[in-house]
Protein backbone atom coordinates (compact mmCIF):
# COMPACT_ATOMS: atom_id res chain seq x y z
CA UNK A 1 0.00 0.00 0.00
CA UNK A 2 2.82 2.40 0.95
CA UNK A 3 4.45 1.39 -2.19
CA UNK A 4 1.92 2.66 -4.50
CA UNK A 5 1.47 5.62 -2.45
CA UNK A 6 4.91 6.39 -2.99
CA UNK A 7 5.23 5.23 -6.73
CA UNK A 8 2.31 7.98 -7.50
CA UNK A 9 4.28 10.91 -5.72
CA UNK A 10 5.56 13.48 -8.11
CA UNK A 11 9.80 13.06 -7.91
CA UNK A 12 11.67 15.34 -6.07
CA UNK A 13 14.09 16.63 -8.65
CA UNK A 14 12.28 19.97 -9.50
CA UNK A 15 12.34 20.41 -5.90
CA UNK A 16 15.57 20.89 -5.27
CA UNK A 17 16.62 21.95 -8.00
CA UNK A 18 14.50 25.33 -7.17
CA UNK A 19 15.70 25.16 -4.02
CA UNK A 20 19.67 25.22 -5.44
CA UNK A 21 19.08 27.48 -8.30
CA UNK A 22 18.09 30.40 -5.25
CA UNK A 23 21.01 29.72 -2.96
CA UNK A 24 23.22 29.65 -6.58
CA UNK A 25 21.54 32.96 -7.21
CA UNK A 26 21.85 34.75 -4.06
CA UNK A 27 25.56 33.64 -4.39
CA UNK A 28 25.86 35.33 -7.28
CA UNK A 29 24.66 38.36 -5.81
CA UNK A 30 27.18 38.46 -3.13
CA UNK A 31 30.10 37.95 -5.52
CA UNK A 32 29.03 40.43 -7.86
CA UNK A 33 29.14 42.72 -5.20
CA UNK A 34 32.33 41.77 -3.83
CA UNK A 35 33.64 41.50 -7.28
CA UNK A 36 32.47 45.14 -8.29
CA UNK A 37 34.27 46.79 -5.11
CA UNK A 38 37.64 45.19 -5.73
CA UNK A 39 37.55 45.98 -9.35
CA UNK A 40 36.72 48.89 -11.10
CA UNK A 41 36.25 47.37 -14.38
CA UNK A 42 33.93 44.98 -13.20
CA UNK A 43 31.49 47.57 -11.82
CA UNK A 44 31.45 49.51 -14.72
CA UNK A 45 30.53 46.06 -15.99
CA UNK A 46 27.94 45.80 -13.76
CA UNK A 47 26.51 49.38 -14.70
CA UNK A 48 26.73 48.89 -18.38
CA UNK A 49 24.45 45.19 -17.35
CA UNK A 50 22.61 46.92 -15.93
CA UNK A 51 21.70 49.75 -18.61
CA UNK A 52 21.24 47.59 -21.13
CA UNK A 53 17.95 46.25 -19.63
CA UNK A 54 16.97 47.94 -16.81
CA UNK A 55 14.89 51.30 -16.73
CA UNK A 56 16.30 53.94 -14.21
CA UNK A 57 19.32 51.86 -14.45
CA UNK A 58 21.77 54.47 -14.30
CA UNK A 59 20.32 56.38 -11.12
CA UNK A 60 20.63 53.29 -9.51
CA UNK A 61 23.95 52.51 -10.30
CA UNK A 62 25.85 49.00 -10.58
CA UNK A 63 23.48 47.82 -7.89
CA UNK A 64 21.27 47.39 -11.40
CA UNK A 65 24.09 44.81 -13.08
CA UNK A 66 23.81 43.11 -9.23
CA UNK A 67 20.55 42.38 -9.31
CA UNK A 68 20.56 41.29 -13.42
CA UNK A 69 23.52 38.93 -12.80
CA UNK A 70 21.92 37.44 -9.17
CA UNK A 71 18.54 36.83 -11.82
CA UNK A 72 20.30 35.43 -14.72
CA UNK A 73 22.22 32.86 -12.64
CA UNK A 74 19.50 32.31 -10.90
CA UNK A 75 16.90 31.42 -13.50
CA UNK A 76 19.60 29.70 -15.95
CA UNK A 77 20.69 27.43 -12.91
CA UNK A 78 16.59 26.71 -12.69
CA UNK A 79 16.27 25.89 -15.59
CA UNK A 80 19.52 23.40 -15.78
CA UNK A 81 19.09 21.99 -12.84
CA UNK A 82 15.35 21.25 -13.68
CA UNK A 83 16.29 19.85 -16.98
CA UNK A 84 18.33 17.08 -15.45
CA UNK A 85 16.59 16.63 -12.40
CA UNK A 86 13.04 16.75 -13.42
CA UNK A 87 12.60 12.75 -13.43
CA UNK A 88 14.86 11.50 -10.31
CA UNK A 89 14.33 11.91 -6.61
CA UNK A 90 17.06 14.10 -5.48
CA UNK A 91 17.71 14.32 -1.54
CA UNK A 92 15.61 17.41 -0.25
CA UNK A 93 17.67 17.46 3.16
CA UNK A 94 20.97 17.69 1.11
CA UNK A 95 19.64 19.99 -1.20
CA UNK A 96 18.01 22.20 1.56
CA UNK A 97 21.80 22.01 3.55
CA UNK A 98 23.51 23.20 0.76
CA UNK A 99 20.92 26.05 -0.65
CA UNK A 100 20.44 27.39 3.16
CA UNK A 101 24.87 27.19 3.23
CA UNK A 102 24.92 29.05 -0.28
CA UNK A 103 22.50 31.62 1.63
CA UNK A 104 24.91 31.63 4.56
CA UNK A 105 27.82 32.41 2.55
CA UNK A 106 25.93 35.10 0.60
CA UNK A 107 24.89 36.84 3.47
CA UNK A 108 28.19 36.82 5.44
CA UNK A 109 30.06 38.22 2.19
CA UNK A 110 27.31 41.17 1.66
CA UNK A 111 27.86 42.09 5.73
CA UNK A 112 29.62 45.39 4.70
CA UNK A 113 32.74 45.11 7.31
CA UNK A 114 33.06 41.32 5.55
CA UNK A 115 32.99 42.66 2.12
CA UNK A 116 35.97 45.04 3.23
CA UNK A 117 37.86 42.84 4.14
CA UNK A 118 37.56 40.31 1.43
CA UNK A 119 38.28 43.41 -0.71
CA UNK A 120 41.56 44.75 1.10
CA UNK B 1 -24.92 14.90 13.69
CA UNK B 2 -22.20 17.39 11.81
CA UNK B 3 -23.31 21.32 12.12
CA UNK B 4 -24.73 22.43 8.66
CA UNK B 5 -22.78 25.86 9.34
CA UNK B 6 -19.43 23.87 9.15
CA UNK B 7 -20.51 23.01 5.86
CA UNK B 8 -21.60 25.10 4.19
CA UNK B 9 -19.28 26.38 1.34
CA UNK B 10 -18.11 29.38 1.63
CA UNK B 11 -18.37 31.98 -0.94
CA UNK B 12 -15.06 33.03 -2.28
CA UNK B 13 -16.94 35.95 -4.29
CA UNK B 14 -18.23 37.23 -1.50
CA UNK B 15 -15.40 37.51 1.17
CA UNK B 16 -13.50 39.13 -1.59
CA UNK B 17 -16.68 41.91 -2.39
CA UNK B 18 -16.75 42.30 1.51
CA UNK B 19 -12.73 42.96 1.21
CA UNK B 20 -13.11 45.25 -1.59
CA UNK B 21 -16.15 47.40 0.25
CA UNK B 22 -14.26 47.80 3.35
CA UNK B 23 -11.13 48.89 1.58
CA UNK B 24 -13.03 51.57 -0.21
CA UNK B 25 -14.93 52.48 3.35
CA UNK B 26 -11.15 52.71 4.39
CA UNK B 27 -9.63 54.42 1.71
CA UNK B 28 -12.36 56.94 1.42
CA UNK B 29 -12.59 57.82 5.14
CA UNK B 30 -8.64 58.09 5.27
CA UNK B 31 -8.54 60.71 2.06
CA UNK B 32 -11.59 62.58 3.71
CA UNK B 33 -9.63 62.69 7.10
CA UNK B 34 -6.11 63.04 5.77
CA UNK B 35 -5.76 64.76 2.41
CA UNK B 36 -3.31 62.73 0.19
CA UNK B 37 -0.56 65.80 -0.29
CA UNK B 38 -0.32 65.88 3.80
CA UNK B 39 -0.50 61.80 3.72
CA UNK B 40 2.45 61.50 1.21
CA UNK B 41 4.70 64.50 2.66
CA UNK B 42 5.45 67.49 1.27
CA UNK B 43 9.07 66.35 -0.64
CA UNK B 44 9.33 65.63 -4.20
CA UNK B 45 9.70 61.85 -4.33
CA UNK B 46 6.74 61.81 -2.02
CA UNK B 47 4.83 59.52 -4.07
CA UNK B 48 7.53 57.40 -4.70
CA UNK B 49 8.02 56.60 -0.32
CA UNK B 50 4.68 56.80 -0.52
CA UNK B 51 4.32 53.49 -2.85
CA UNK B 52 7.51 52.00 -1.62
CA UNK B 53 6.71 52.16 2.13
CA UNK B 54 2.64 50.78 1.44
CA UNK B 55 4.42 47.45 -0.57
CA UNK B 56 6.61 47.18 1.96
CA UNK B 57 3.51 47.56 4.48
CA UNK B 58 1.75 45.00 2.59
CA UNK B 59 4.59 42.49 2.60
CA UNK B 60 4.73 43.01 6.05
CA UNK B 61 1.39 41.68 6.49
CA UNK B 62 1.89 38.80 3.80
CA UNK B 63 5.05 37.28 5.17
CA UNK B 64 4.04 37.37 9.12
CA UNK B 65 1.16 35.55 7.40
CA UNK B 66 3.64 33.32 6.07
CA UNK B 67 5.72 33.05 9.37
CA UNK B 68 2.52 31.89 10.77
CA UNK B 69 1.96 29.25 8.01
CA UNK B 70 5.56 27.95 8.04
CA UNK B 71 4.89 26.86 12.12
CA UNK B 72 1.79 25.23 11.22
CA UNK B 73 3.34 23.10 8.06
CA UNK B 74 6.36 22.63 10.51
CA UNK B 75 3.88 21.48 13.40
CA UNK B 76 1.82 19.02 11.17
CA UNK B 77 -1.13 21.21 12.26
CA UNK B 78 -4.07 20.87 9.94
CA UNK B 79 -3.64 23.29 7.02
CA UNK B 80 -5.86 24.87 4.09
CA UNK B 81 -3.69 23.79 1.27
CA UNK B 82 -5.30 26.36 -0.95
CA UNK B 83 -4.99 29.21 1.40
CA UNK B 84 -1.39 28.15 1.88
CA UNK B 85 -0.94 28.20 -1.94
CA UNK B 86 -2.54 31.48 -2.89
CA UNK B 87 -0.53 32.89 0.45
CA UNK B 88 2.62 32.21 -0.78
CA UNK B 89 1.92 33.34 -4.58
CA UNK B 90 0.81 36.60 -2.84
CA UNK B 91 3.79 36.98 -0.98
CA UNK B 92 6.36 36.32 -3.61
CA UNK B 93 4.43 39.22 -5.63
CA UNK B 94 4.91 41.31 -2.55
CA UNK B 95 8.21 40.93 -2.45
CA UNK B 96 8.59 41.30 -6.32
CA UNK B 97 6.68 44.22 -6.22
CA UNK B 98 8.70 46.23 -2.87
CA UNK B 99 11.59 45.70 -4.47
CA UNK B 100 10.70 47.15 -7.78
CA UNK B 101 9.49 50.15 -5.86
CA UNK B 102 12.86 50.00 -3.26
CA UNK B 103 14.63 50.05 -6.98
CA UNK B 104 12.31 53.33 -7.89
CA UNK B 105 13.00 55.04 -4.72
CA UNK B 106 17.05 54.58 -4.45
CA UNK B 107 16.98 56.72 -7.52
CA UNK B 108 16.36 59.80 -5.44
CA UNK B 109 18.36 58.13 -2.27
CA UNK B 110 21.46 58.61 -4.62
CA UNK B 111 21.09 62.06 -6.24
CA UNK B 112 23.63 64.58 -5.08
CA UNK B 113 22.17 66.18 -2.08
CA UNK B 114 19.91 63.17 -1.58
CA UNK B 115 20.10 60.80 1.81
CA UNK B 116 23.05 59.00 0.34
CA UNK B 117 25.29 62.11 0.15
CA UNK B 118 24.21 63.40 3.59
CA UNK B 119 24.76 60.15 5.42
CA UNK B 120 28.79 59.87 3.78
CA UNK B 121 29.16 63.45 4.73
CA UNK B 122 27.79 63.44 8.65
CA UNK B 123 28.31 59.74 9.51
CA UNK B 124 29.40 57.27 6.28
CA UNK B 125 28.96 54.00 8.59
CA UNK B 126 24.95 54.88 8.35
CA UNK B 127 25.21 53.97 4.26
CA UNK B 128 28.53 51.92 4.10
CA UNK B 129 27.41 49.74 6.44
CA UNK B 130 23.50 49.32 7.42
CA UNK B 131 22.21 50.75 3.99
CA UNK B 132 24.40 48.79 1.68
CA UNK B 133 23.61 45.56 3.81
CA UNK B 134 20.01 46.25 3.53
CA UNK B 135 19.72 46.91 -0.16
CA UNK B 136 21.36 43.29 -0.41
CA UNK B 137 19.23 41.79 1.60
CA UNK B 138 16.07 43.14 0.67
CA UNK B 139 16.77 40.61 -2.34
CA UNK B 140 17.02 37.66 -0.92
CA UNK B 141 13.00 37.43 -0.11
CA UNK B 142 12.05 37.35 -3.48
CA UNK B 143 13.74 33.88 -4.89
CA UNK B 144 12.86 32.49 -1.20
CA UNK B 145 9.36 33.27 -1.60
CA UNK B 146 9.32 32.30 -5.01
CA UNK B 147 10.77 28.36 -4.24
CA UNK B 148 8.21 28.54 -0.86
CA UNK B 149 5.26 28.93 -3.45
CA UNK B 150 6.72 26.38 -6.59
CA UNK B 151 7.01 23.98 -4.07
CA UNK B 152 3.51 24.26 -2.51
CA UNK B 153 1.85 24.81 -6.06
CA UNK B 154 3.89 21.46 -7.35
CA UNK B 155 3.46 19.31 -4.83
CA UNK B 156 0.52 20.52 -3.21
CA UNK B 157 -1.38 17.15 -1.10
CA UNK B 158 1.94 15.67 -1.60
CA UNK B 159 2.65 18.10 1.93
CA UNK B 160 0.71 15.61 3.88
CA UNK B 161 3.08 12.56 3.49
CA UNK B 162 6.29 14.19 2.94
CA UNK B 163 8.03 15.98 5.57
CA UNK B 164 11.32 16.73 4.42
CA UNK B 165 9.67 18.88 1.85
CA UNK B 166 7.15 20.29 4.87
CA UNK B 167 10.25 21.36 6.33
CA UNK B 168 12.33 22.97 3.50
CA UNK B 169 9.13 25.40 3.09
CA UNK B 170 8.62 25.96 6.60
CA UNK B 171 12.06 26.89 6.53
CA UNK B 172 11.97 29.11 2.95
CA UNK B 173 8.87 31.22 4.59
CA UNK B 174 10.91 31.74 8.36
CA UNK B 175 13.24 33.19 6.15
CA UNK B 176 11.58 35.70 3.77
CA UNK B 177 10.39 36.81 7.13
CA UNK B 178 13.76 36.99 8.45
CA UNK B 179 14.99 38.79 5.38
CA UNK B 180 12.12 41.25 5.23
CA UNK B 181 12.61 42.36 9.20
CA UNK B 182 16.20 43.31 8.70
CA UNK B 183 15.14 44.92 5.41
CA UNK B 184 12.35 46.70 7.26
CA UNK B 185 13.96 47.89 10.28
CA UNK B 186 16.97 48.83 8.71
CA UNK B 187 15.03 51.05 5.83
CA UNK B 188 12.56 52.27 8.49
CA UNK B 189 15.55 53.71 10.80
CA UNK B 190 17.51 55.17 7.78
CA UNK B 191 14.17 56.60 6.91
CA UNK B 192 14.05 58.57 10.58
CA UNK B 193 17.13 60.04 10.26
CA UNK B 194 17.23 61.02 6.41
CA UNK B 195 13.89 60.67 4.29
CA UNK B 196 14.37 61.46 0.13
Amino acid sequence: MATTSSSTQLTTGPAAAALLAAGLGLLALGLSHVFSEASVPFKDAMQALGNAWMPGASGIGPYSGKETVALLVWFSSWVALHTAWRKRDVSLVAAGIWTFMLIGLATTILWPPVTHVLVK
Amino acid sequence: MTDPRLTEPVSARSLWIVIVVLGLIGLTTVLLTAPANTLMGPGAWAIRGALHGTCAGLFMVTSTIGLFQAYRIFAGKVWNLAELQIGSVINAAMALLTIISGNWIYIPYRTSGGPRSHFLEVAPEIHQVFFEFKEFAALFSFPLAVVAAYLLVRYGGELYERRGLSTVIAALLVLVFFYFVVTFGLGAAITKLKSV
